[in-house]
């Protein structure tokens, strides 16, 4: 009985790490190519949350149709924030940095309380579901992991095989080599962070089918720390150890949760919420570069 | 009693041997110099002396103690200096403040309150001419300035020993005679042996040591007295070719 | 000795200016409670700036420590107030247990988080308030989501118009005293073989190692300072003052992003700068509670991301670079 509800558990942890290592993809890359770690990462989350709500329940639109809007505004986002601040801090020491993609999270947490309120929000994408012999699970959710699987054999193609993507692994390895092999580094930068803007963006509407009824300007704290945790585990500058790792991160997630469950006088949820920062803090402990690749 | 012994000591970087096999032996006020085309380890071996990462085979002796493992920040206190090839001042401290940095943490730790470190500060800025610029951020300086900063900065450590990471590098050819006499003074006034990496100022070779290690791919060719080992035909190779 | 004494003469705008609100709120009527405020926002700016300012590192989970203070005072109270004869002193034993818990996150964090480099120290950092908050809910322990209200308790073992005092005048004493006390150890710091240690390490790392510098040794000692005069600050702002906590109330991120704002505002790394930060930060959001509330972080946020690009150095740092060479530079630092 303990098993099938593990093993039920551990499908859907499955289906929601594909989604947890596309939001961390974006991660990995912005850090590969820039050496910025994204600190407001959860909040990008959270706008692709708000995109698939609004965009559904104002327009009636599918959240799969929702995806590529988001990876456009996503990377609107990333060009804009990229040519207004993170530009200007290159040169800058890495706090700088690191506090200014902090504030860009608050301020999108505060434009989302203007516009959306503080009260949590959720909408209903019915697609029926598929039954298995150890548990239920519906569409949207084999959607969204579907989705994110496609999404991630893209960017693997997209790197290896076409001039941009190479120009992209070229600064990640060197910039200073790519720049004097004609590679257009600031340009380069640019891109990067916009795509790694709009893969985070496009996580956050993937992330909707999962979550019913959690979407909230201030979701994206939560999400933030599990990125950064599937990211120490997968290497921080490796976008497929991201991937892989968010797979592993989604499996111990729900099966942690049916441990925790079956011991008396606790509450699983939350415990569960804390697991990703007791992981954190023994990844760090032993390996604090991560599992793959490593800087 | 020898200050400084390198056993055998070989540093490899991935599949780059980049110390292979090098021993040597420094005395106490011993004047050397360590020459060698890019690429010969000069600058990993002095990594290895202080400690910014162990070597993977061999040892490191100081004043008879093993301090092959020692992490880089106990190897200052025990009198080792360096100074690097691009300066490395903290740049929004004042000069004075810098120096008296190498006095805090050096030989001296522990000994001296803040304000007595600030007065050696004081001496040894003046001693590189600097007295002008010692409130003035370390940041603003010209490189050459930086560079004098740095050595003030590491012989208010009063070290025993001193790493110079080509010191001279870019330097016009008065200076450099200007620089040596300055060494060889401070080497007489404070006693310290000092270690001087150049990749091929033979006027700085000439003047300055008594001793002369070439290296070359990372082993060591030569280790003799100046005038034998700037005469020797391997010198000419190790930086020409055969011809 | 003689050099000593103007080493602190920084300090004295600091302690004027918490003298001058200090005085405001105690003799005019009504006001203590928005001084009591700028004096939390000065104090946490002091606190937090004591470690950021000097290591250039950012702790994203510094309210860990607020809220653990916080619970050292509620589990001081909660827990030992039957003991007979103990009165006051049961406040002594919060302000140990506040310590003792920012001191031991501190430890913990700075033997794992600390050896690493700027983005790791981050990352590893920001997750702490979340997963702490979740343990403490998910465990049940310290009262679990529903927390510990401790007004009864502390009613119970002063008696009624002693609790009421400690908390509506003498918890928010204590933060100016706090305040003073962090603005103190800053200068003595920064004017100590501490200051000039984490100067070398906030500029080159590697190059103070070989200097002789032990990096985490000294990266520690302002890591637990701030630590601890943080949980000073939960122990007696939010713990004394309000005899309540709750999880969901005080591990929240939003206190971070206030000590950001303060620091930066007013200049981080130095003295004066928190102070600065402090009060402006403070009036703003006790005049915004009145006409906009809850807006100050949306008006906040984008002058922070300005301040980075354009102005690193804060309003005491412009204010630095036009007193260069004045006498004037001796107490603004």
């Amino acid at each position: 009985m303990i098993l099938k509800l593990l093993a039920g558990n551990l499908t859907h942890g499955l289906l929601l790490g594909g989604v947890y290592g596309l939001a961390t993809m974006g991660l990995s890359l912005i850090f590969g190519v820039m050496n910025v770690v994204n600190v407001g990462h959860g909040a990008f989350i959270m706008v692709g949350a708000f995109v698939a709500l609004t965009m559904f329940t104002t327009l009636g639109i599918s959240p799969v149709a929702a995806i590529p809007v988001a990876l456009i505004i996503g990377m609107a986002l990333g060009f804009f924030f990229f040519y207004t601040v993170m530009r200007r801090l290159i040169r800058a020491p890495e706090l700088a940095s690191l506090l200014a993609t902090f504030a860009i999270g608050i301020l999108l947490q505060e434009i989302a309380k203007l516009i959306f309120g503080a009260d949590f929000w959720g909408y209903n994408w019915r697609v029926g579901k598929i039954s298995l012999p150890i548990t239920t699970i519906p569409m949207s959710k084999v959607y969204a992991f579907i989705g994110s699987i496609l999404i991630a054999l893209f960017l693997y193609f997209w790197f290896s095989k076409t001039r941009v993507g190479t120009a992209v692994r070229s600064v990640v390895e060197d910039s200073e080599g790519a720049r004097v092999c004609g590679v257009n580094v600031g340009w380069i930068y640019a891109l990067s962070f916009a795509i790694g803007i709009g893969l985070t963006v496009m996580s956050g509407v993937l992330l909707t089918m999962f979550i019913p009824v959690g979407i909230n300007p201030y979701m994206g704290g939560a999400y933030t720390l599990k990125a950064f945790v599937i990211a120490v585990l997968g290497g921080l500058t490796s976008p497929y150890g991201a991937f892989f790792a968010g797979l592993i991160f989604g499996l111990i997630e729900n099966g942690a949760y049916v441990f925790f469950a079956q011991i008396p006088g606790v509450a699983p949820f939350p415990l569960t919420v804390s697991l990703a920062f007791w992981m954190l803090f023994f990844l760090l402990l032993i390996k604090p570069t991560g599992l793959l690749g490593g800087k | 009693m020898v200050l400084l012994k390198l056993e055998n000591i070989t540093k490899r970087f991935g599949g780059l041997i980049a110390v292979n096999d090098v021993s040597l032996e420094i005395e106490h006020g011993e004047l050397m110099a360590i020459v060698g085309p890019n690429g010969a380890g000069k600058t990993t071996l002095f990594n290895v002396i202080n400690g910014v990462y162990p070597p993977d085979e061999g040892r490191v002796i100081f004043n008879e103690r093993d301090i092959t493992r020692l992490p880089a920040y106990r190897r200052a206190p025990l009198g080792i200096g360096r100074t690097f090839q691009i300066p490395r001042p903290f740049s929004s401290a004042s000069v004075q403040e810098n120096v008296a940095v190498g006095a805090m943490f050096g030989t001296l730790a522990g000994k001296v309150s803040v304000d007595g470190c600030l007065e050696i500060a004081e001496r040894y800025t003046e001693l590189v001419g600097l007295e002008a610029h010692k409130n003035k951020e370390a940041g603003s300086l010209t490189p050459v300035e930086k560079k004098m900063m740095e050595i003030a900065r590491a012989l208010a450590m009063k070290p025993k020993l001193l790493l110079m990471d080509e010191a001279m590098a870019g330097m016009h050819p008065k200076d450099i005679d200007e620089m040596v006499r300055f060494l060889k003074k401070i080497k007489k006034e404070e006693n310290i042996a000092i270690v001087s990496m150049v990749e091929h100022i033979m006027r700085a070779v000439a003047g300055f040591a008594n001793r002369v290690v070439v290296m070359h791919q990372g082993a060591k060719l030569i280790d003799a007295p100046t005038e034998q080992a700037l005469s020797d035909p391997r010198v000419v190779e190790v930086y020409l070719g055969r011809p | 000795m003689k050099r000593t004494i103007p080493k602190y003469y920084p300090l004295i705008p600091v302690f004027a200016a918490y003298l001058i609100m200090f005085i405001i709120g105690f003799t005019m009527p009504g006001m203590w409670q928005m001084v009591a405020l700028l004096a939390f926002y000065c104090a946490l700016g002091q606190s937090w700036n004591i470690f950021m300012g000097m290591t250039g590192y950012v702790d994203f989970g510094y309210v860990t420590f607020i809220a653990l203070g916080t619970y050292g005072m509620a589990l001081g109270v909660q827990y030992f107030y039957q003991i007979e004869g103990l009165g006051i002193g049961i406040i002594f034993i919060g302000i140990f247990l506040a310590l003792f818990l920012a001191s031991l996150s501190a430890i913990l964090e700075a033997a794992i988080a600390l050896r690493l480099r700027g983005a790791y120290f981050a990352i590893a950092c920001i997750g702490i308030n979340e997963g702490l908050r979740y343990f403490i809910e998910g465990a049940k322990i310290w009262g679990g989501s529903e927390g510990i209200i401790f007004s009864g308790a502390l009613t119970e073992a002063v008696g009624r118009e002693v609790a009421n005092q400690l908390t509506t005048f003498w918890a928010d004493f204590a933060v100016f005293i706090i305040a003073a006390l962090a603005a103190f150890l800053n200068v003595h710091y920064m004017r100590s073989k501490i200051g000039y240690a984490l100067t070398a390490v906030r500029e080159d790392e590697d190059a103070a190692k070989v200097m002789g510098i032990n990096t985490f040794k000294y990266k520690t000692i302002a890591f637990l300072t701030s630590g601890l005069l943080g949980g000073l600050v939960g122990a007696m702002a939010w713990g004394l003052k309000l005899t309540h906590v709750f999880p969901g109330d005080v591990f929240v991120i939003h206190y971070t992003v206030e000590c950001i704002v303060v620091v930066l505002l007013g200049g981080a790394g130095t003295l004066l700068g928190p102070v600065v930060g402090g009060l402006i930060y403070g009036l703003s959001k006790y005049w915004l509670a009145v006409i906009l509330p809850g807006f100050q972080l949306l008006i906040f946020a984008p002058i922070i991301i300005a301040i980075i690009v354009a102005f690193p150095g804060g309003i005491i740092g412009l204010v630095k670079q036009r007193i260069k060479g004045t006498p004037l530079e001796r107490y603004i630092v």
